[in-house]
């Protein structure tokens, strides 16, 4: 199924109910029945994200009282115009959303949301569902249709629509839906118990019913906290080296919530990072000989610095991560331990004072992780040099070059050394010429091993341009040099010392991203000239290493 | 902007034309100097000076963060913030589709 696809849909409220009937072959109007069937002897109905306000109207049959909520204000003026209480009850249409249900507590038999799941993140699900248990009634129940992952060899061919799904919406610039992954796992702690579910499409599509329970008479719902997740061992290493070959592309995020480093009791610190894989290992690893809390917003799977850049860490991520987990309810201490760069996005003046909801003082700790042992033992209300500087070390630019070459060979030459292999084996003549690609790739690797190693040569400027020609040069001698090795043809380098000079000057260029110390306004004004010396080069390159590779 | 003109470090004697184009300076007045800009600068360019105030030491390393500014009490940090990532491909998408991108890393 394409629920994904709903973000473009929602865009037009004339014309979206039945463009989603089509995305869902029906099976959306089946959910309606299914919903309409489990109603029973209600009173009191809230819906969350009632969309054109067709299920809402058809809710309000024998004298129920529907409250209908949506986000998006051009859908709910859709639904007062076309579809208007009922006579049998009441239906009221208000722009409201799952985070602060405009009802009372206790006050309803049943809270319908359907296909909104996936609109929400962990954290937003989680408290959705705490939100929806506070506002039911005892033996309440939740009525829930997604989009799930389905199981078994029908789950590739989801991730593949999917995939292919989510190329369409980057097209049209809109933000993807979620997988509803780890759902059924909150439902317990919360404070849920499955009645009844029914699948649809071989589990693509399911519908759960909820009741609400509460076995220890508590005022309010529980939390979850996700299981501990390794990073010690072998299986570790494989994500740390995942995440190193991908880390341009992949975003890989790890459950957000609470996780805890040794024993943590009440009197233990909180660490707070983001919720990127590679990040949680090397956290974790670095602080485990100390017992301490360690909350992992919701950053979508990206690193600190990034997502404090981009808008995927700041003060919403961090505020929906405190009301998501009660991580107050863990430990007395009234510091949250924030990572230094994340002070690009989260803003300390702009955070709650003294609420309840957010009652912490907040703190930038040390700018890498490794320091946050000793950050905690001294406490400096000034921090030492060496715990707030960005260095670009050898180890850094080690690892950097690993990311960055793999990126290179993933997403720009890729193509162009696949349709070299394809003329060089169909055109039989030529299959000695296969060394070439060969040799080609290994340019690629050496022209950036050059760029990470002697980086700091080129510090005599800042401008990145300038930085690609100063490794052109570099890596046209180190590239003529081993080219003459391998070939003793003097011809052969001059043909292809064009395109050595390249693939140095456009990998430096590429490279910006890596160094932190580069600035949005330098790269974009930069940007035109590189373009042009860019586009100069890569043309006479292939065309004089085509002459090279037909004739040598 | 102009109104810092007269008590900027950075920049002290600086037409207000220049200044637009000044990318981060500290208005010396505001300054309490807390140091919390000296905290979060992974650069370490806000410098303190002898009468316990900050300012930037060298705008030209400035990547544009904006966590001083962000996390300045009491607003004393004026910049002219650009949207985006120092970064190629960011850059790049950001060019092609008139100002937008969806994030930096992807």
């Amino acid at each position: 199924m394409a629920v994904t696809y709903m973000r473009k849909l929602e865009e037009e409220p004339e014309t979206y109910d039945s463009n989603f009937t089509t995305l869902t072959n029906g099976i959306n109007l089946e959910v309606h029945n299914w919903v309409l069937n489990h109603l029973k002897e209600s009173k009191t109905i809230l819906e969350v994200a009632c969309g054109t306000g067709i299920l809402a109207s058809k809710m309000t049959t024998n004298g129920r009282n529907v409250v209908a909520i949506d986000k998006n204000f051009q859908m709910i003026n859709h639904a007062m115009l076309h579809y208007p209480s009922n006579i049998d009850g009441k239906l009221l249409y208000q722009i409201g959303s799952f985070k602060d249900l405009p009802v009372l507590p206790n006050s309803q038999d049943i809270i319908v949301s359907t296909f909104m799941l996936s609109e929400l993140r962990p954290f937003e699900q989680q408290i959705f569902l705490r939100n929806s248990w506070s506002a039911l009634k005892p033996e309440g129940r939740l009525l829930i249709s997604a989009e799930f992952v389905p199981s078994g060899l029908w789950k590739l061919g989801f991730k593949l629509k999917r995939w292919r799904y989510k190329k369409k919406l980057r097209r049209l610039r809109l933000n993807n839906t979620f997988l509803v992954k780890w759902f059924v796992k909150y439902l317990k702690p919360i404070g849920f118990k499955i009645l009844e579910s029914e699948k649809w499409n071989h589990g693509s599509i399911q519908a759960l019913e909820l009741i609400k329970t509460n076995e220890d008479n508590l005022d309010e719902p529980g939390y979850y906290s996700p299981p501990s997740k390794k990073f010690i061992g072998i299986g570790s290493q494989f994500r740390i080296f995942r995440c190193t070959l991908t880390g341009q592309v992949d975003r890989v995020p790890i459950e957000p919530g609470i996780y805890r480093s040794g024993n943590p009791t009440k009197n233990s610190p909180i660490i707070v990072t983001a919720n990127y894989d590679f990040t949680y290992i090397k956290v974790m690893r670095n602080i485990r000989h100390i017992d301490a809390w360690v909350l992992c917003v919701d950053s979508n799977g990206i690193n600190v610095w990034c997502a404090a850049r981009g808008n995927d860490f700041g003060n919403d991520q961090l505020l929906e991560a405190v009301e998501a987990t009660g991580i107050q309810k863990f430990t007395e201490k009234k510091t949250l331990i924030l990572p230094q760069l994340s002070a690009g996005g989260v803003s300390i003046p702009q955070l709650p004072k003294k609420s309840v909801k957010f009652p912490f003082k907040v703190k930038f700790g040390p700018i890498w992780s490794k320091q946050i042992p000793e950050y905690l033992e001294e406490n400096p209300s000034k921090k030492p040099d060496f715990m707030k500087l960005a260095k670009f070390s050898l180890s850094h630019r080690m690892r950097a070059l690993v990311t960055h070459t793999t990126f290179l060979l993933r997403k720009v030459f890729l193509l162009p050394i696949v349709g070299f292999l394809v003329i060089f084996l169909i055109m039989l003549i030529w299959i000695n010429k296969l060394a070439w690609i060969g040799e080609f790739i290994s340019w690629i690797i050496i022209s950036n091993a050059l760029i990470a190693i002697f980086f700091p040569l080129s510090n005599f400027t800042r401008t990145f341009t300038k930085k690609g020609i100063f490794f052109g040069f570099l890596t046209s001698i180190v590239l003529g040099g081993m080219t003459w090795l391998l070939h003793m043809s003097l011809i052969f380098i001059l043909l292809n010392v064009v395109i050595f000079f390249w693939i140095a000057f456009f990998s430096t260029m590429s490279f910006s991203g890596y160094t932190m110390a580069t600035s949005p306004r330098e790269i974009q004004k930069e940007y035109p000239r590189f373009k042009k010396i860019n586009k100069f080069l890569l043309i006479t390159g292939t065309v004089l290493s085509l002459i090279g590779i037909i004739f040598y | 902007m102009t109104e810092t003109n007269n008590n900027s470090c950075c920049s002290p004697d600086s037409s207000s034309k220049q200044l637009n184009n000044v990318r981060i300076l500290i208005d010396q007045q505001l300054c309490t100097g807390c140091g919390l800009c000296g905290e979060v600068c992974p650069f370490g360019l806000p410098r303190p000076m002898e009468n316990g105030k900050f300012r930037i030491s060298d705008v030209n390393l400035c990547t544009e963060c904006s966590a001083c500014k962000r996390n300045c009490p009491v607003q004393a940090i004026t910049m002219l913030e650009q949207k985006g990532c120092g970064c190629l491909w960011d850059t790049r998408q950001r060019i092609k589709k008139k100002g937008s991108s969806n994030s930096c890393c992807s």
